[in-house]
């Protein structure tokens, strides 16, 4: 057991915990978006219903909502319905979706009515003035928000291990329980560490990326 | 044959009547100036040509041609052409921040072209930017064409709000207080834009604040107050010698 072979190992476990990520990115930013519609909806059942959704979401716990996905489809039907992989995934999707719904309504809602009036006098559609006008200057304003939420992210995916869903953290608790080595645990951080530093770094780029324009 | 006819516009907010039945024509190629104290019912009515209020009841007509019926309590008829027959010039400009000062210019016709099915051939990418080269020498910014918005004066930007709404060739370009906006040494370069447009048999509508800019650019001024049309006439004859006794104690604070 030397320390490249334990790295390599737990680089693999890395790779599921990237899985989740990419996963639950890929789906929840677009679901964000639609959950942010409803939310905003005239039709008023359809925003209240959101947001009792986006309310219960974020109002318990992750590790609740991992475990009743997993678990209750047994308990209720007598037979499970999602591996411990889709489980995961869709738990983690509707959870960050409704976290980022909030993110994006909150952006949507600061872009003042002139840039959609602009749009409508030049005879724009209004699915044209929201593509072409509006969400670049949204993604603008949310990216240090989003950021933060993303790289929370990073670090919960280690929450899918108590539904057997072996990540990262789980490949290191292996060597506690088959040899009782306990540093690859502490070496975890390490990848953490270094991946929300990459990001980091992305999203400044981004930033500066968006900082020709003023909005 | 009228370019724009206006007939019992009314239009109400909850409780408040802000349009008491407003009518108004136009001929082609006149310049028509609004003005009036703040809550009168100006803004309201440009913004009702506009469609960004939709009026109560009342019919909009452009060239002869129904745009907009409204009865009250009954949902509008507008017809598809409606919006495009009016341009609107903002009071904040409103231009586009991520797009350049060209950018801006085509984004609306380049979409339309998309958008367009039947009649007619569709305009190209390249006849929209030479458009584009031609209107912004007209406001006097072809220098400026990559610049972004935010690089530019508030005159600037509102030429160049002018060049953008004038790319869709409405038949009727109305102006929102196009210079309340502005540091008062910049007014002068948008007035001046504004000036060479009627010089090109454009048709305008403009809500002013500018009263001497009015009086030598308009055919026709409107004085307005309470949602009612108090006064009209020729500049001379709304300035020089008001009938109403409201449009006199206006002008004697404004002037």
């Amino acid at each position: 057991m030397n320390f490249w072979s334990i790295t390599l190992d737990l680089l693999v476990g890395f790779g599921e915990t990237l899985k989740i990520f990419g996963v639950t990115l890929a789906l929840a930013l677009p679901l964000g978006l639609i959950i942010a519609f409803g939310s905003m909806a005239k039709f008023k059942p359809l925003s209240a219903l959101t947001r009792g959704i986006v309310w219960v979401v974020r109002g318990t716990p992750l590790m609740l909502q991992l475990i009743v996905v997993y678990y209750g489809p047994g308990i209720v039907f007598g037979t499970p319905i999602f591996s411990a992989y889709s489980a995961t995934y869709i738990t983690f999707t509707v959870n960050y979706a409704c976290y980022f719904s909030e993110i994006y309504r909150g952006g949507i809602q600061s872009i003042t009515k002139g840039q959609y009036e602009a749009g409508q006098v030049l005879g724009m559609t209004k699915s044209e003035t929201f593509f072409k006008v509006i969400l670049l200057q949204v993604v603008k304003r949310i990216i240090p928000p989003m950021s933060n939420e993303i790289i929370t992210l990073v670090k919960d995916t280690s929450l899918a291990r108590i539904i057997t869903y072996y990540e990262l953290i789980y490949f290191a608790q292996r060597y506690i329980k088959n040899g009782g080595i306990l540093w690859p645990l502490f070496y975890t951080a390490v990848y953490y560490l270094v991946f929300t530093a990459l990001l980091t770094v992305f999203f400044r780029w981004l930033e500066k990326k968006l900082d020709y324009f003023k909005a | 044959m009228k370019m724009l006819e206006v007939k019992n516009l009314c239009k109400r907010f909850g409780s408040n009547e802000v349009l008491k039945g407003v009518d108004l024509a136009l001929n082609k190629g006149e310049v028509l100036s609004i003005i009036g104290s703040s809550g009168g019912g100006k803004t309201t009515l440009l913004r009702c040509l506009n469609f960004l209020e939709k009026a109560d009841s009342g019919e909009i007509l452009v060239g002869g041609k129904s745009v907009y019926h409204a009865v009250d309590g009954q949902k509008p008829v507008v017809s598809a052409e409606a919006q495009l027959s009016f341009g609107l010039v903002f009071q904040q400009f409103n231009l586009f921040p991520q797009y350049s000062v060209l950018g801006n210019l085509m984004l609306a016709p380049k979409l339309r072209a998309k958008r367009k099915s039947t009649e007619g051939p569709r305009e190209t990418a390249e006849q929209i930017a030479a458009r584009a080269q031609k209107l912004l020498e007209t406001v006097g910014l072809t220098d400026k064409a990559n610049a972004y918005p935010c690089e530019l004066s508030g005159g600037q930007q509102q030429r160049v709000a002018i060049a953008r709404a004038l790319m869709l060739e409405p038949d009727i370009l109305c102006f929102d207080e196009p210079t309340s906006a502005l540091d008062p040494e910049l007014t002068g370069e948008v007035l001046k834009v504004i000036r060479s447009l009627k010089d090109s048999e454009r048709t305008m509508i403009i809500v002013t604040h500018e009263m001497e800019f009015a009086r030598h650019v308009s055919d026709c001024v409107i004085f307005m107050a309470d949602g009612v049309i108090e006064e009209e006439g020729t500049p001379e004859e709304v300035f020089d010698r008001p009938k109403s006794e409201k449009t006199r104690a206006f002008l004697s604070k404004t002037c």
